[in-house]
């Protein structure tokens, strides 16, 4: 009889004193997320279903007013300009990953080709710029694209901008400013693929009479999927986003979801409108994350190389 | 021969995209050091942006302030993620996908979107009860939340590395929790603890857009005060800075590959 009391109680003890420890561990980061993220992230959302008081910020009673706006409905009537933003951002976004593609997929290949003792230090050199803060970097570009300098004097001459327009402010100065931004995110993954590459496989494809493009097709390219996955997650889905490089490279006409949603609070206009387009943006994310994870598990063996 | 040609052309590639990676910042060390006033024209050496630094209040606090951000929210991030990485290491049997999908948040998170939420939620709760006005401290909890996540990867990552008999081998020999944490727990994780602290400190100073919106009036950091002085229109001034800051991020690349090279691996 004592036995049997004993013997649960003992491993119950220790049962409570391994919970104990998971609380001890773990509770002090959740809770500091849970009340730093969470929190704030939940009145948003809140703040997005409320109406807009006299000095942008938020009061009752709830509305659906500011998703209302943000698809264009407001006093005067329906306009599009919305609507370009979001749509913008989707361009932009979708343009510039694929640039990005296919810039880093033969960068990274040639890096595998180069002799090991050298790779990390290539690696490197793709990477540093990145390490720069943002805003300075895109400072880099606006000095590189004004009007005036000869990069825009090269594209008048080309004919490709009217005279004493610069290359900045546009859209064309954002997506170069995208690119540039978001490569090295795509390398480091594509890179990590390319040194994983089974060459047996490339060997088998020729050895049956394959052509180099074909053996790329059936040998080389699938491969290297999963990698190419994960930097479309990082690359992406930070574009759609994105603030700094529209803000400072696009001027007026470059905004995107990212800058509408800034303005609408720094500006103290309009808090559930800003907020509404963060939700946007919050579902858009999720979807794209949900939808890689779809691609790579039917692929095989992504999970644990996509997010 | 054709797979030469291929070579040589990737070759090409490989320079050409260095350079376009390279070009920006070139450019804005070469214009600090220019004479003239305008970025559109290159007319001679000189030094005088760097010596109007030096005089400007502004930019010494804003610096100050970046260092105090960087390194607060890094200790803090430390201890709290360094429990995290261990809870979750100790605990990896249990079914902790809550946990780990809680943890992940603030990288999935669009910057924008954190760093909105936090400065309404910071305003609301600074109007109810008066408590986090926008300032140092509301910027150093806002850097924690997303410097947490990386610490508690790296700090996992290294104990899952480790040899699980080590941790039997300490408790077997009766050391109290207390000494297993002195004397074998800090010393194996050190190289963790190392970088994910540099690892949290450059994500705190390069980070714009979240220190953008939780910031109050006095408490710009760099980028905060570089990217006024460029919406404010440009000054020459901010290529010196921004020149200075480049010139941190290449000793920092080099002690790398030096810290690097060293290790055996």
């Amino acid at each position: 009889m004592a036995d049997t009391r004993t013997v649960p109680s003992a491993r119950s003890r220790a049962m409570v004193r391994e919970a104990r420890h998971l609380l001890f561990t773990v509770a002090p980061g959740a809770v500091w997320i849970v009340i730093f993220l969470v929190l704030p992230g939940a009145y948003l959302m809140g703040v997005a279903f409320m109406t807009n008081g006299p000095y942008g910020l938020p009061e009752m009673p709830l509305s659906l007013e500011s998703f209302r706006r943000l698809a264009g409905f407001g006093f005067l009537g329906w306009s599009p300009g919305n609507l370009y933003t979001l749509l913008r951002s989707l361009w932009q976004t979708l343009v510039a990953t694929g640039l990005v593609v296919l810039v880093a997929y033969p960068i990274a290949y040639y890096i595998t080709t180069c002799r090991e003792k050298w790779r990390p230090i290539m690696l490197l050199l793709v990477v540093v710029p990145s390490w720069t803060n943002q805003v300075i970097r895109t400072f880099g570009w606006m000095n590189l694209l004004a009007p005036g300098t000869p990069l825009s004097g090269l594209a008048e001459g080309l004919g490709l901008i009217p005279p004493n327009m610069g290359l900045y402010p546009s859209s064309f100065a954002v997506t170069l400013g995208l690119v540039y931004n978001f490569l090295p995110f795509m390398v480091l993954p594509l890179y990590a693929a390319f040194e994983k590459l089974d060459t047996a496989q490339v060997e088998a494809a020729r050895d049956l009479f394959a052509s180099p493009v074909r053996a790329f097709w059936h040998a080389v390219f699938p491969q290297t999927l999963p990698g190419l996955l994960a930097g479309i997650v990082l690359v992406a889905i930070p574009a759609f986003g994105m603030y700094v490089i529209p803000e400072l490279l696009g001027g007026g006409k470059g905004m995107m979801l990212g800058n509408l949603v800034a303005t609408q609070f720094a500006g103290g206009a309009n808090w559930p409108l800003g907020a509404a387009g963060a939700i946007l943006m919050l579902i858009a994310t999720f979807i794209g994350l949900f939808a890689m994870r779809r691609i790579g598990k039917r692929l095989g063996g992504g999970e644990e190389v996509v997010i | 021969m054709r797979k030469r040609t291929l070579h040589r052309g990737l070759t090409l590639f490989w320079w050409a995209t260095l350079a376009f990676l390279y070009l920006p910042l070139a450019v804005v060390v070469l214009f600090s050091f220019n004479e003239a006033n305008s970025a559109a024209s290159f007319t001679g050496i000189s030094f005088r942006w760097y010596h109007q630094l030096m005089g400007n209040e502004e930019i010494l606090s804003a610096f100050g302030n970046s260092l105090v951000l960087a390194i607060t929210s890094s200790v803090i991030a430390l201890g709290i993620g360094c429990l995290i990485g261990y809870g979750m290491y100790r605990h990896r049997h249990r079914r902790l996908g809550w946990l780990i999908v809680l943890i992940y948040l603030p990288i999935v998170l669009p910057d924008i979107v954190f760093g909105i939420s936090e400065m309404a939620f910071f305003v609301q709760i600074h109007r109810l009860t008066g408590l986090l006005q926008p300032g140092l401290p509301t910027m150093v909890i806002a850097h924690v939340t997303f410097q947490i996540p990386f610490v508690a990867l790296i700090v996992y990552s290294r104990f899952v590395g480790l040899d699980p008999t080590l941790f039997e081998a300490a408790k077997d020999l009766y050391a109290t929790p207390a000494k297993r944490v002195m004397h074998f727990m800090l010393p194996t994780i050190k190289p963790a603890l190392i970088s994910a602290f540099f690892l949290s400190f450059t994500l705190s100073v390069d980070d714009f857009v979240i220190s953008f919106f939780t910031a109050g009036p006095e408490s710009a950091t760099l980028p905060i005060y570089i990217w006024g002085a460029i919406k404010k229109g440009v000054s020459p001034e901010i290529n010196a800075i921004a020149t200075l800051m480049i010139g941190a991020v290449a000793i920092a690349a080099i002690l790398s590959l030096l810290f690097s090279r060293r290790r055996p691996t």
